[in-house]
């Protein structure tokens, strides 16, 4: 038996209702155990003067797989200028936006973090992903399958297959490529894009198949609903980055009639044509929206200053947005009857009007969306910018006359387009607790994760009490994974590697010969060979299968 | 060990739909027969992998130092002591799955020296292009069913890539309305290439020796709406038939692309641009026997940067030229080759050598340390990338050689060093 105690520490664990609790906290075999049951001689970490929490847990940053790779392969300056050095526990790596697998579980272990979600999992990329992503120590990580431009299911939809078939093909997807939830991007706009098409709004028909986004939508609404999926739709929406597409947003909004649906990058979804520029914030009303509608649930996409490359399977929005690529380069790629990918890198710029507004947005939608229970801190990493600013965006949340001093130093014009400086709030440690942990665990249905009760994983972090929070959450002073103490006063101290969270939803048989004639037919490949085995994802070790309704 | 899907009376077996990995376009509709240790590929197969995969029924051969016979573990301690000595090691061949790859770049990080794949040329070519500038590209399955118009610039592929329309451009697509259109431009089909294409209309538009650029640039004066100076090659047609196609494809073998490759590959990706302007269109860059594009992007996840990468220090830096395995092998006193899907002799030079290799393997000159190593897909199981990158196909186990795979000998290379 191995234990742990984490004495004198204050506990901030906002899901079982503890704020500042003065109690120690007990890892018996790499779970947190009640505080009796630590036997006699325990290791002991002095958490005197410290705040204690959960594993911080992003739900939304893109850490692996091809269009990772791609972003370091067109950023070669970058990897120059941040290179991680080998030492015992370090790799040979290196980037900061387009940072390598070992440096990637390296940082966000130093900052606290010990589960990372990869958004977007193009099938057709799965098993790369996962590889990648069993080379980054430290994390548990999962991926949100990308479905809504795949043949198969707009066939499947404009055929009138009907839901159940749609949900079986949804379980045999997350089953072949062992992914963990549903995420859509630009729903049907990818695949139209094929076409030819160079918009798609949400009551538009694709080009081939004649159905709009709004149905496929709905209809993978119903089927992670129906298959009994803890996270809801992963949502990307139509028209990302279009001045004026707050209606999309809010329209968005209406068509899941009340059924769950998070949706992500919100900063990037929330734009108005009003001003002499038109492109205003439209962050006041997305937050409206978002208060009056508890099914929905919105990761932010904060925009934070600095060079960094937006990555996306949204290549229809991406080759809109070629132009502005800096450095002058980008890649994209049509992907395997699937999907796609764009990736243009950029800098964001507090004297850019557009930039500054951008950055005004994402904060508006922090601080005007009331339930910290329905909004998680992201930049989309490496959207918005890298993760690594995660510190510096709380303290603009926590520190109201940090930001208005930040907010001085924007372009004037953007400035003057924003009513920042009016919204007084401040985000309490709690809040951040919540929205950086207990808040993700929840809406990803982790029910062991994100909270410090006894059962739950025994990852816990130390974080020293400082006034700049920014410096405060840069470099934990302790984090502990699955018992094992791996940061400690800011420095990795042992390598430990995570698991990979999947779900295996049950489906119904016969769609495996109707996939074997698809794959043999239109894909060209075996969809043996598609389907990734349970010896592919970490050796074989280390999955964790949550339950679904429609279990096996 | 995969179930055999057959079980003969010989005490052989069958194995359907495997995986074939040395070209890089992922086939996987091979039958194997596989008797003790002999394996014969059948149904599926083309004849540049049927000879790759057959083995005979002979013992693998033992590991060697110095040219003398040694058990495993003393020729793991013989490469071990050579690389702890090691000013300027070069690893190179490099022919491994993705775990093999992940040991060398661990070992490489400890011992110093840069890292390249045998077959790189024609990945740096195209790199030389996507990334200072960047490209559409396009995947297998994307040309297969949405590919109206199939333009191959230079050379035919198929000499590498054997199968490559039989895959890729078979008669019928899911969205095409009537027959893909196949041009040729500076090259021809081989009579093989013809026959796999038959139901497609092949069209071939010849360019004189040395004036493919040439021909690129005024193409993509055309697609633009630009008038070309008189004279050249007729191209109107085809810029024609690029600007009215629904999905045009601009494909090229890059490593089969001449001395002024890079130029080539930089004119067709502007064309592709353009014509993305008003319409669809995406390349098809290949490249990628041996598991070449897995070694690199394995090296770009966890080093950051492409192959041809140097580890001094600690700290890994990339440059296209010195670390090319033929330049950086000037100047090594070790070469570390590896070679696992086939007999690839390593280059000559003056290093000592240390060859994880293929059993087949015929040395020009006997290497310090020999290991026979096992074939993944073969020997062992493994991960392949595909040509077009976004696609990687899992390899699996068909018989027992006792041969070590390169991911193992090289973490014990690794162990025993310290």
């Amino acid at each position: 038996m191995s234990a742990l105690r984490i004495a004198n520490g204050k506990v901030l664990d906002p899901a079982n209702g503890e704020v500042g609790v003065e109690r120690d906290v007990i890892v018996v075999d790499g779970k947190i155990a009640d505080a009796g049951s630590a036997p006699a001689s325990v290791e002991t970490i002095d958490a005197k003067g410290g705040i204690v929490m959960a594993g911080g847990i992003d739900i939304h940053s893109h850490i692996a797989g091809g269009k990772s790779n791609i972003a370091r392969l067109l950023m070669v300056e970058e990897q120059r200028a941040f290179r991680e050095p080998q030492g015992p526990f370090c790799g040979c790596g290196g980037g900061l936006s387009t940072m390598t697998a070992h440096a990637t579980g390296c940082r966000y272990a130093e900052m606290g973090y010990t589960a990372v979600f990869e958004p977007a999992v193009v099938a057709a990329n799965a098993r790369h992903m996962h590889t990648e992503m069993a080379d980054i120590p430290f994390l548990d990580t999962g991926g949100y399958l990308v479905l809504g431009n795949d043949d198969f299911l707009l066939d499947l939809i404009a055929s009138g297959a009907g839901q159940q078939a749609v949900n079986d093909y949804v379980a045999w997807q997350l089953n072949a490529t062992k992914c963990m939830a549903i995420k859509i991007v630009n729903p049907g706009g990818i695949n139209a894009f094929k076409f030819n098409a160079r918009w798609m709004q949400l009551d538009e028909k694709n080009p081939h198949y004649e159905i709009t986004p709004r149905t496929i939508l709905q209809t993978l609404i119903r089927a992670v609903t129906e298959l009994g999926l803890a996270h809801p739709i992963h949502l990307h929406g139509c028209n990302l980055g279009v001045p004026g597409n707050e209606q999309t947003t809010l329209d968005t909004i209406a068509a899941a009639e009340g059924m769950p649906l998070h949706m992500t990058h919100v900063q990037f979804h929330s734009y108005g044509t009003e001003g002499d520029r038109k492109f205003s914030s439209g962050a006041a009303k997305i937050a409206e929206a978002v208060n009056k509608n508890p099914n929905i649930s919105i990761d932010v996409g904060q925009v934070m200053f600095g060079q960094t490359v937006t990555a996306s399977a949204d290549l229809m929005s991406q080759h809109r947005n070629r132009g502005i690529a800096s450095p002058g380069r980008w890649i994209g790629m049509d992907i395997e009857m699937d999907a796609a990918c764009g990736i243009v890198p950029f800098a964001y710029k507090d004297k850019s009007f557009v930039n500054a507004l951008q950055w005004a947005i994402g904060l508006e939608l922090f601080l005007l969306v009331e339930d910290p229970w329905r909004i998680f801190l992201t930049t989309d990493h490496p959207n918005g910018g890298p993760f690594t600013t995660y510190p510096h965006l709380i303290r603009l949340l926590m520190d109201r006359s940090f930001r208005e001093e930040q907010f001085a130093k924007l372009a004037k014009s953007a400035r003057k387009h924003s009513n920042l400086l009016e919204i007084k709030r401040e985000y309490t440690l709690e809040e951040i607790a919540i929205v950086t942990r207990a808040a993700p665990a929840k809406i990803l249905g982790l029910t062991d994760r994100g909270h410090l009760g006894a059962g739950a994983v025994g990852d816990v972090v130390v974080y020293r009490e400082d006034a700049d929070r920014e410096a405060m959450f840069s470099r934990a002073a302790y984090v502990v994974k699955d018992g094992t103490v791996i940061v400690r006063e800011g420095e990795i101290v042992d390598l430990v590697y995570g698991r990979t969270h999947q779900v295996t939803p049950d489906y119904d048989a016969s769609i495996e010969t109707k996939m074997d004639r698809w794959f043999d037919e239109t894909i060209g490949y075996k969809a043996g060979t598609y389907k990734i085995s349970d010896e592919e994802i970490r050796g074989g070790q280390g999955s964790v299968k949550h339950a679904t309704v429609r279990a096996s | 060990m995969t179930e055999p899907s057959v079980s003969e009376a010989s005490g052989g077996a069958t194995h359907k739909d495997v995986v074939c990995p040395y070209c890089g376009l992922g086939c996987d509709d091979v039958t194997l027969e596989v008797s003790g240790t002999a394996v014969e590929a059948k149904e599926g197969v083309c004849g540049r992998a049927a000879a790759l995969f057959r083995r005979g029924a002979e013992p693998a051969p033992s590991a060697r130092v110095n040219g003398r016979e040694a058990p495993l573990d003393a020729a793991i301690a013989a490469a071990a002591e050579l690389l702890s000595h090691a000013r300027s090691p070069v690893y190179a061949g490099l022919g491994a799955d993705v775990d093999g790859v992940r040991q060398i770049i661990k070992l490489a990080a400890r011992t110093g020296g840069s890292v390249d794949h045998y077959a790189s040329t024609g990945l740096f070519r195209n790199l030389a292009t996507s990334q200072r500038r960047g490209w559409i590209a396009t995947t297998l399955a994307e040309v297969r069913n949405h590919c109206d118009l199939f333009v191959v610039v230079g050379p035919d592929p198929s000499e590498q890539f054997h199968r490559l329309y039989e895959r890729v451009t078979p008669k019928t697509g899911r969205f095409l309305a009537g027959p893909r259109k196949i041009v040729f431009l500076g090259g021809a089909p081989s009579e093989e290439a013809r026959a796999q294409l038959e139901g497609s209309t092949i069209e071939i538009v010849a360019v004189p020796e040395g004036e493919l650029v040439e021909a690129l640039s005024r193409l993509q004066a055309l697609v633009s709406g630009l008038v070309p100076p008189a004279g050249g090659v007729e191209l109107a047609p085809l810029a024609e038939a690029l600007k009215a196609a629904k999905y045009a494809v601009l494909a090229w073998n890059a490593g089969g692309l001449g001395a002024d490759g890079d130029l080539v590959i930089e004119r067709a990706v502007a064309v592709v641009e353009t014509l993305n302007v008003e319409t669809r269109a995406a390349c098809l860059p290949l490249a990628g026997r041996d598991n070449l594009i897995g070694a690199n992007q394995t090296f770009l996840w966890n080093v950051g940067f492409p192959l041809r990468t140097g580890f001094r220090g600690g700290i890994a830096d990339h440059d296209q030229a010195a670390y090319a395995g033929a330049s950086a092998l000037k100047s090594a006193d070790i070469l570390v080759w590896v070679s696992a899907f086939r007999p690839e002799r390593p280059p000559a030079s003056d290093a000592q050598i240390i060859a994880l290799a293929h059993p087949a393997t015929e040395f020009e000159r006997e290497p310090e340390v020999f290991i026979p190593v096992g074939q993944p897909g073969l020997d062992h199981a493994g991960l392949a990338f595909r040509t077009d990158v976004v696609v990687s196909v899992p390899l699996k186990r068909y018989r027992d050689a006792g041969l070590i795979s390169v991911a193992e000998a090289v973490r014990r290379i690794s162990e025993g060093r310290s």
